[in-house]
């Protein structure tokens, strides 16, 4: 089975508007990924796309990994497949703790179909004492195990909230939306560590790293970087072209892939 | 001795008094029975009063089971109401339909004219006690039920104190409780309505709160087919305070309704109101709600807040709130009110971390109450109720 993450030719709308328009790209194991592109250019689109949205209808094409195309799995499939979104902007939900909320999605994770979900789940111990560790490894505070999950948390605890998910279901191919958007330069820096940690722990993990600036990536040192405009991956190259996008702007692309129309 | 009652509506004088009884017990059921003669049955519009109607009640002479279902706290009087009125009789006397006054509606005054059943707890001044109360009432013979409550709190007293209908029978219950709160009282009341399938139940609960007192009202509303609570939280005192919490389950074929009325009379009178309702199935429940502020409060807080969650498309829920301002020194007025299905973006998020779509929404949902669940005082019961919701949902 491949771990390669294979986008062939995608087309996405929202309602009746078109955002991808043909998404080819290809992410392999053991490599960091940077989607980079202007605003509306449908980098959320993708991401959202491939983890399953319902606000977003697939009208043509596939993304296989391990051997399915998981389009046609449900969200909760492509999850336990190893897919992970870390989200641009994490929904909260009242009422649900963090460590209730992560215990169950372990435990999504380790069921097995046919099998009494008391034989699978986590123990309890082990549990607790994987979350204290990941917790302290990435500066939360441990209160925050028992906070209802993103309810009243500030843009950074949000999306170290994410990363401590992350770094507890362990995936094998990581999407990561925008997670630099909101963040100061200290838990930018937690965060990216977070992310570092991971990969280090597993070569054979894949992480798409999705960002508009290239701020992000002096932190997440990305392998290949992908461009993306107008629903469609125009440009692909090393991490040079990070820089040079962000030194020259997104235009001299627009201009050798659209033409200036001067 | 007869152990049932003539049918209600031919009740004559002499049939609603009980025997021993004192004098002006007898006077006062006689005078709402009279009362009941001239009332015509309520307009209760979104309510199907074919449900509750008086030709199929037959009432028991005797009295029907309750228990104490933890132990009770030292210092704290508990009985059944008639004992009382014998061995209580200047404060029941004093209290008794202070609250629910008889003319209110015909169920208030059938039931003032023919109680045998329900409790009186009694609180002394200054006395404090954590340990909850907690009293469960069920049906016994006859097919109505006529329960009569009064919960007395005096001057700085404390309780804390749990009100629950269980069991299957009836199916008609008639329920009054007066919740009568001192100046300075604390008083943590859960209300739980979680009688069996076929059950109707009528409810009239009016808390009355004196200067400085707070009320933390928990109201649990699963059980029966259907259910017209008239519920009230009159702030006569300055300074009196209510957090008022609700959670209704209606499910497969349950009509479930309350209607709470909020009356800030007093000045610098708080309250914060948090309904929470989920419908499923064919369930239908009905939030028929009103603020009241009266000309005399002035420095008022109050804010409303009531949603609805459908986990089917045949579920309804109706949301009716009202707002009556009679002063123009309000602190604070706030509403917020949702109605609709389990949010997409919530379940997507759950799914995207490998939870099943059932398993979140049953997570959403049970999030969803879990503020008013907390507040259950006693642990077995919560756990009891919240895996009850659970099995539910």
């Amino acid at each position: 089975m491949s771990s390669e993450l294979v986008i062939k030719n995608l087309h996405a709308n929202i309602g009746d508007k078109e955002i991808l328009k043909g998404v080819n790209l290809t992410v392999k194991p053991g490599t960091i990924h940077a989607i980079m592109g202007p605003n509306g250019s449908g980098k959320s689109t993708l991401s959202n796309t491939i983890m399953g949205h319902p606000s977003y209808t697939v009208t043509a094409g596939e993304v296989w990994y391990k051997g399915q195309n998981i389009l046609e799995l449900d969200v909760d499939k492509r999850a336990k497949l190893g897919l992970f979104l870390a989200f641009q902007y994490p929904v909260s939900i009242p009422g649900v703790t963090v460590a209730n909320f992560l215990r169950a999605a372990i435990n999504g994770h380790r069921a097995v179909e046919g099998k009494d979900t008391r034989e699978t789940q986590i123990p309890m111990a082990q549990y607790r004492k994987d979350i204290r560790e990941k917790m302290a490894a990435l500066g939360v505070d441990e209160a925050f195990a028992r906070r209802y999950l993103n309810d009243g948390f500030s843009g950074g605890e949000k999306k170290r909230i994410e990363i401590l998910q992350m770094s507890m279901l362990k995936p094998s191919m990581a999407i990561m939306d925008e997670t630099d958007s909101g963040l100061d330069i200290d838990a930018l820096k937690v965060v990216s560590q977070g992310v570092n940690t991971l990969v280090q722990d597993n070569s054979e993990m894949g992480v798409l790293v999705i960002t508009h600036y290239q701020r992000l990536l002096n932190y997440i040192k990305p392998h290949v970087v992908s461009v993306m405009m107008e629903g469609r991956i125009v440009r692909e190259g090393g991490p040079e072209l990070a820089l040079e996008l962000e030194e020259r702007g997104y235009d001299f692309i627009r201009e050798e892939v659209f033409g200036n129309g001067n | 001795m007869a152990t049932k009652l003539p049918a209600i509506a031919s009740l004559s004088a002499a049939d609603v008094l009980v025997a021993n009884e004192p004098t002006w017990l007898q006077t006062w059921r006689q005078a709402a029975l009279a009362t009941f003669k001239t009332l015509d049955v309520p307009y209760w519009r979104r309510t199907d009063l074919q449900a509750f109607d008086y030709a199929a009640m037959q009432l028991s002479a005797e009295a029907s089971p309750f228990t104490i279902g933890a132990n009770a706290p030292t210092g704290v009087v508990v009985m059944p109401l008639a004992q009382a009125v014998r061995e209580h009789p200047a404060i029941v006397q004093a209290h008794l339909g202070s609250a629910v006054v008889a003319s209110v509606s015909t169920y208030a005054a059938i039931n003032a004219a023919t109680w045998r059943d329900g409790w009186f707890v009694y609180v002394p001044k200054n006395v404090e006690t954590d340990v909850p109360l907690h009293l469960i009432q069920g049906f016994g013979e006859g097919n109505t039920l006529m329960t009569r409550n009064l919960v007395v709190l005096e001057r700085g007293a404390h309780l804390t104190l749990v009100e629950q209908f269980s069991g299957d029978g009836g199916p008609n219950s008639n329920a009054v409780s007066e919740l009568i709160l001192g100046d300075g009282a604390t008083l943590k009341y859960t209300g739980m309505q979680t009688w069996g399938a076929n059950v109707r139940h009528v409810g009239h609960v009016v808390a009355k709160v004196g200067n400085d007192a707070t009320i933390e009202w928990v109201a649990i509303n699963t059980g029966a087919a259907h259910q017209h609570i008239e519920a009230e939280t009159n702030l006569v005192g300055n300074g009196s305070r209510v957090d008022w919490m609700a959670a209704t389950v209606a499910s497969d074929g349950q009509r479930l309704l309350t209607a709470p009325w909020l009356r800030h009379v007093g000045r610098s009178t708080e309250a914060h109101m948090d309904f929470k309702t989920v419908v499923k199935g064919s369930g239908y429940a009905t939030f028929d709600g009103m603020i009241k502020i009266e000309g005399g409060s002035t420095d008022t807080i109050t804010r409303l807040e009531e949603h609805a969650l459908h986990l089917s498309p045949q579920a309804r829920s109706d949301s009716v709130p009202g707002l009556k301002i009679d002063t123009n020194n309000v602190q604070k007025a706030g509403h917020a009110s949702t109605s609709g299905e389990v949010d997409e973006e919530q379940l997507f998020y759950m799914q995207a971390r490998g939870i099943p779509k059932s398993e979140a929404v049953h997570m959403i949902v049970m999030g969803f109450f879990e503020p008013v669940l907390d507040r259950i005082p006693l642990e077995s019961l919560r756990e009891q109720v919240t895996a009850a919701i659970a099995a539910r949902i």
